[in-house]
């Protein structure tokens, strides 16, 4: 019992910041209907650079996440304008999903050109404090992570709620054809929302780095769990995405503590192949099939 | 003698907006029935209905007297219903000839018989003859005009032979010569005995070729009877007018 | 008229002979190994294609049924001695109709609905497998990989049973894509890949066909890792089952062109030599990935529809200009012209 509350409590620790890696990417399938396979890279990209920021310069990765979203919020601009947007219309969806998994490659080369291979951590001063409540240990990086997270789900709130940048994109999403009658000019909106998921990503790569080692390799285990977490919560739903983060990394954490770490990976695609079987559109999508 | 489609008290909702409410009608034997209403009124999301793209949330379809609620598309046009789309949907890259093969509704043994057999070819080049496509059977369906597929649609459908079709705005962005020509195609078939359903906003063409007249307003039936009973009718005024 | 028609049959006699003959030239061993390579990444290609391609269902977990062939075989020979050195290659229909039905309810469950979800829920399903791999250590000895007996061949024609049989397996795979294209088979899948929903409504058994090419595809892919096992004498994995053996695949029917016989092949044989001299001159595993990633993406921006397809356009853009010339001079094909220009005049006018 004691091993299940302690997985539960690290399983929704842990899921801030899947939550804010998926919220990214679905937000990027809602605009554009790509699955962007290089959120993953993007998020590893984000944690090398507050790494490198906190080693050389000694900044804090929670104190340098606006330079590092910012930064890739360009990188995700230049991203959609170069490989995305000349893709024809016709065999866009099938394209795109080949297009971000080569920028995924890419990524993944440049970074191990640049950091090799070696698994990196970025260790903070209180990376190892932790407290103990009732008996079940927090550690104080999880629970600023946590925080972190919600903070970052909480601007992009903001961000989507109350400015017209926003409205933009949330009518794009919503119906694209009448946002565009409205006069939401589809490929701006397009560039800057893979902007500002490629952003989250940066913010997600902050605290990801804090929690976990990682090379230039690890985007491939994350990839997978957003996807699985994405079609959970249903392709396209932010809140859907919160959601899926917290089944997957509750269960996982749940299977880890009670049966095995090495059957943890397993149970989100136990998981997700029970939702798709029951419910093809995701916990929270609405359509299942494309408009007839 | 039962009506040859009928339609009970369909129901179909998205989120707050009921596109079809409590639609019931029916289409008798070898007719050409047409229904019309306003913009929105749920014309198309009926059509989906009916030929099984769609599950109604409440209601009965009965097609040849047996109930078909929720019949899968395929399983239905085999049987002998079939529609077409607003926006003309063949397979681009497909050829004329194949477009026409491949609405033949074949079995799994014929799976793996010749793409176009010797058979095939035959029946196809027939029924490109009498709608006067032969010229253009061997161009991808994408090279044609938009009329003609429209009236590549309408011939492919044909191949399942089926009892009944819906049309969904037959003429519809064509030009005047290919909307007579529809017409021809349609009376053609008619006489050889097919039953006709068919959404058009084109009044004049309705009134020529149609008989009766089903009027749809918000979902449902408002009025149904003869070309001239429509025109003068208050209710149909109303609904066009009224909006 | 009657030359074209030879003119295919001819094309692939003369492929085959020249690949078949090729051993007997007494070539140095490494071109061997790469031809050997070559012929790998041509199977899987042109198996790829049956669904990614005809279907337009890009799977993007094919990698995981090579893993399933090349641990399938490895298993087998922990518990079977190999005397004669054939056994791995007579086990390997057997291998290709395991990982067929393995992949039945796969596709049952990633075809129902769109093709985004579909290569979400297969290269999902790569990672998981990959996962196994590693964790059923009491199955796979994990990170620690298998390894399998050295085939007893004499090592001046080492490569041949392997080279052969990969080329048989090609002639099968080729084949049962030829078998596609001209048959019902491929004429649903082309109208599935166009619009499935218009596709399912016309009576095209959708599902059947969709299901169907994944398990063939999947099956033959599933022997090409049995057959890489036993080449490589061992396996890992990382390696096993590697995303960038998918990608390779992937990119190799796109530049070919997909949806047609020699483009997956075609793609296999300039990519994968290519690869292989990128990879002996770069050395290093990181320039080669950018590298890689640098070619993936320009072919898919500057030749989305690959060599083959471009290929062919042309040469109809140039028949049906000089077959309307032809006609034009006779003096009958003013009438269609006019009528193609009218209706789309009207098309115009009213979609304003």
């Amino acid at each position: 019992m004691h091993a299940l509350i302690q997985g539960i409590i690290l399983g929704v620790l842990t899921a801030g910041v899947y939550a804010l890696m998926a919220s990214g990417q679905t937000l990027i399938f809602g605009i554009m209907k790509v699955v962007n396979l290089a959120q993953g890279a993007m998020v590893i990209l984000g944690a090398y650079l507050s790494y490198q920021l906190f080693t050389s310069f000694g900044i804090d990765p929670l104190l340098s996440i606006p330079l590092t979203t910012i930064a890739m919020f360009v990188l995700g601009v230049a991203v959609e304008v170069l490989f995305l947007r000349p893709l024809r219309r016709e065999d866009r969806s099938e394209l795109s999903l080949l297009v971000t998994f080569a920028v995924a490659l890419l990524l993944e080369g440049i970074m191990s050109v640049t950091w090799k291979t070696t698994v990196r951590s970025t260790n903070t001063g209180y990376a190892n404090s932790s407290w103990t409540v009732f008996g079940y240990q927090i550690t104080l990086v999880r629970l600023w992570a946590f925080l972190l997270s919600i903070a970052a789900l909480g601007v992009l709130y903001l961000l989507l709620n109350r400015t017209r940048f926003g409205r933009a994109i949330r009518a794009t999403v919503q119906n694209p054809e009448s946002a565009r009658l409205l006069g939401v000019e589809a490929s701006r909106v397009s560039a800057l929302g893979f902007g500002l998921g490629a952003a989250t990503a940066a913010a997600a790569g902050s605290v990801y780095g804090l929690l976990y080692p990682f090379n230039s390799g690890s985007h491939y285990d994350l990839i997978s769990r957003l996807l699985s977490i994405v079609l959970l919560g249903g392709l396209g739903s932010i809140g859907g995405a919160v959601v899926g983060a917290l089944v997957v990394s509750t269960s996982s954490a749940i299977v880890a503590s009670a049966i095995s770490p090495s059957w943890s990976e397993m149970t989100f695609f136990v998981i997700l192949l029970l939702v798709l079987l029951i419910r093809p559109q995701g916990l929270f999508g609405t359509t299942a099939r494309g408009a007839i | 003698m039962a009506a040859l489609l009928e339609v009970e008290g369909l129901i179909k909702s998205f989120g707050s907006v009921r596109a079809v409410n409590q639609a019931s009608f029916t289409v008798q034997h070898n007719s050409i029935t047409a229904l019309i209403g306003p913009n929105g009124s749920g014309k198309t999301t009926l059509f989906n209905l009916i030929t099984g793209y769609l599950p109604p949330d409440q209601g009965r379809v009965r097609f040849a007297g047996r109930d078909i609620t929720g019949v899968d598309a395929g399983r239905l046009y085999r049987r002998g219903l079939s529609r077409t789309f607003q926006q003309a949907r063949v397979f681009p890259q497909l050829t004329v000839q194949e477009n026409l093969t491949v609405a033949a509704g074949y079995s799994w043994g014929q799976l793996f018989g010749r793409r176009m057999s010797k058979a095939d070819r035959q029946r196809v080049g027939q029924l490109l003859e009498e709608f006067r496509m032969a010229h253009v059977a061997d161009l991808f369906a994408s090279e044609l005009s938009y009329g003609q597929r429209k009236l590549l649609e309408f011939a492919a459908v044909l191949m399942s032979s089926p009892s009944l079709i819906l049309l969904d705005e037959p003429t519809a962005g064509v030009n005047p010569v290919m909307i007579e020509t529809m017409e021809h195609h349609i009376r053609d078939r008619y006489a050889a005995g097919i039953t006709f359903l068919i959404v058009e906003h084109d009044m004049n063409f309705v009134m020529r070729l149609c008989d009766p007249v089903i009027v749809l307003d918000q979902g449902r039936e408002i009025f149904a009877g003869t070309p001239s009973d429509v025109q003068s009718n208050p209710l149909v005024l109303d609904a066009y007018l009224g909006g | 008229m009657t030359a074209a028609r030879y003119l295919g049959p001819a094309k692939g006699i003369a492929f085959f002979a020249i690949l078949a003959s090729l051993p007997s030239f007494n070539i140095a061993h490494w071109v061997l190994n790469i031809a050997v390579f070559t012929l790998m990444y041509a199977v899987m290609s042109s198996s790829w294609n049956l669904v990614g391609g005809f279907a337009g269902y890009p799977s993007l977990g094919h990698a995981a049924f090579f893993g399933i062939g090349a641990y399938g075989t490895a298993l087998w020979f922990q518990h079977h001695a190999i005397t004669s050195g054939y056994e791995p290659f007579e086990l390997l229909p057997l291998i290709g109709i395991l990982a067929a039905l393995l992949g039945l309810p796969v596709a049952m469950i990633a075809m129902r609905t769109r093709s985004d979800v579909f290569a979400i829920v297969t290269i999902t399903l790569l990672f998981v497998t990959q996962t196994l791999a590693f964790n059923l250590r009491s199955l796979t000895h994990g990170a620690q990989g298998l390894s399998i007996a050295v085939a007893p061949f004499s090592a001046r024609t080492y490569e041949r049973p392997f080279y052969y049989v990969l080329l048989l397996l090609l002639a099968l795979a080729m084949g049962i894509s030829l078998g596609a294209m001209r048959s019902k088979l491929g004429l649903s899948l082309a109208a599935v890949r166009a619009d499935e929903d218009k596709a399912r409504g016309i009576g095209v058994r959708t599902f059947g066909v969709k299901l169907l090419s994944f398990s063939i595809s999947v099956g033959l892919t599933a022997m090409v890792g049995g057959i890489w096992a036993y080449y490589e004498g061992f396996i890992y994995p990382q390696f096993a089952i590697d995303p960038l053996v998918t990608i390779a695949i992937v990119l190799m029917t796109f530049l070919g062109g997909r949806a047609t016989l020699w483009g997956p092949v075609l793609g296999a044989f300039i990519l994968e030599t290519a690869q292989q001299t990128l990879a002996y001159s770069l050395g290093g595993s990181q320039f080669y990935l950018i590298a890689y990633a640098m070619v993936f993406l320009l072919v898919m921006l500057l030749m989305p529809r690959g060599i083959v397809p471009s290929i062919q356009a042309g040469l109809r853009r140039r028949r049906r200009k000089a077959a309307v010339d032809a006609a034009g001079s006779q003096g009958n094909a003013a009438d269609t012209k006019d009528r193609g220009v009218r209706s789309t005049l009207s098309t115009v006018k009213g979609s304003a």
